[in-house]
């Protein structure tokens, strides 16, 4: 796979469905699935599989991460700086553009009244991905304790949240979970 | 509200390398989908000062209308609010350099190997754990509109669309968004 059209079309797909990934770039990912491992075949279901499961374990930026693994299988190293380029570029940009407008109106009236709309819309959203995953995570109700445990720590104590961190990995390593 | 490791003043303009680091920590210290977003507010709200509580809830509302990753989002608005378009590259080169570096030679290392179950079980604890701060960031990004009851009824609309009704986000946020505006345009009217 040297065939540089083939770099062309891997990063030009992946920078137009980052620009439209509304709601984070999980939301494209069946359209990345479809065209890598259906369109072409040039990434296996299992690999990008793999690739999903990996990427979500490792700290760091996920996504961008993913889409290198599979910029690497498709092109090298290469294909992964394009593909980590392609899935982060555009949003930077239309993340930039659009809080420059939101700060130069920051004084006027209907920002007032649109801030305190979707606040807390926002903030719903924010409990919800957390117990979204917290149905994934929790397979057994020791690790859902784990879950409540650290929920907890967080909101009663000023304990650095590592150590929850820290402490759900030596649980889950000693087989306890 | 007192110890010792939160800063009292309001650094003005913090250095870009200051705004680097803390967005590398942001990233490193983020497992999983949302785990960035309990270190972003905490290093910039909480311990740095950075930014208010309200800004840092605007700007989680702005880059959840954006496409992208919304963590990348909020390292180029906290970076373009402190320091201005310098201070966005700052902050995204923060968060990307060193920890893609890391993930990726980690990553293509791990790929070469089978799912090692071990791994496998330590990865399962940290994402339970990494689940329960996030529900305590939100709750903590709650706290100052627990007197207004529009939004908490909002943030309830919210939470139980998304986590129960299983509705995408886009969805939930352009049948939300416009309801709750309104609802708090009226109350602000009637505070006239």
């Amino acid at each position: 796979m040297s065939d540089p059209s083939i770099l062309a079309a891997l990063t030009a797909r992946l920078a137009l469905l980052s620009s439209i990934s509304f709601g984070g770039f999980p939301t494209v990912l069946p359209d990345v699935r479809h065209f890598v491992v259906v369109a072409h075949g040039w990434v296996t279901d299992q690999e990008f599989t793999n690739y999903f499961a990996l990427a979500q374990s490792i700290p760091g930026p996920n996504m961008i991460l993913m889409m290198s693994f599979v910029g690497w299988k498709v092109w090298g190293l290469p294909g992964a700086l394009a593909s980590a380029a392609a899935t982060f570029g555009p949003p930077c940009t239309i993340y930039f553009a659009s809080y420059s407008l939101w700060d130069r109106f920051r004084d006027a009236r209907w920002q007032e009244t649109v801030r305190r709309g979707l606040v807390p819309v926002t903030i719903g959203l924010v409990i919800a991905s957390g117990t979204v995953m917290a149905r994934a995570a929790d397979v057994d109700w020791q690790a859902a304790a784990v879950t409540i445990a650290a929920a907890t720590l967080m909101l009663s104590t000023r304990l650095n949240p590592l150590w929850m961190l820290l402490a759900g990995g030596t649980l889950g390593g000693l087989g306890l979970l | 509200m007192s110890k010792p490791d939160i800063k009292q003043s309001y650094p003005e303009h913090p250095s870009l390398a200051a705004v680097s680091i803390a967005f590398l920590k942001v990233s490193l210290y983020g497992i999983g989908g949302g785990g960035g977003l309990v270190w972003a507010r905490r290093i910039t709200v909480d311990q740095q000062r950075w930014i208010s509580e309200q800004d840092f809830a605007d700007i989680v509302s702005l880059c959840q209308f954006m496409p992208g990753p919304n963590i990348v989002g909020i390292a180029v608005c906290v970076g373009t609010r402190l320091r201005g378009a310098i201070g966005a590259v700052a902050a995204v080169s923060g968060f990307l350099l060193i920890p893609w570096t890391i993930g990726f030679i980690v990553g293509v290392l791990c790929l070469q190997h089978a799912q090692n179950p071990v791994l496998q079980h330590i990865l399962g604890g940290i994402s339970a754990a990494a689940a329960g701060l996030l529900v305590a960031t939100g709750l903590r990004m709650m706290l100052p509109h627990r007197g207004s009851p529009a939004a908490v009824i909002f943030a309830s609309l919210g939470f139980l669309l998304m986590a129960l009704a299983k509705l995408p986000l886009l969805i939930v946020l352009i049948g939300l968004a416009p309801l709750s505006i309104a609802a708090a345009g009226f109350q602000i009217a009637r505070a006239r």
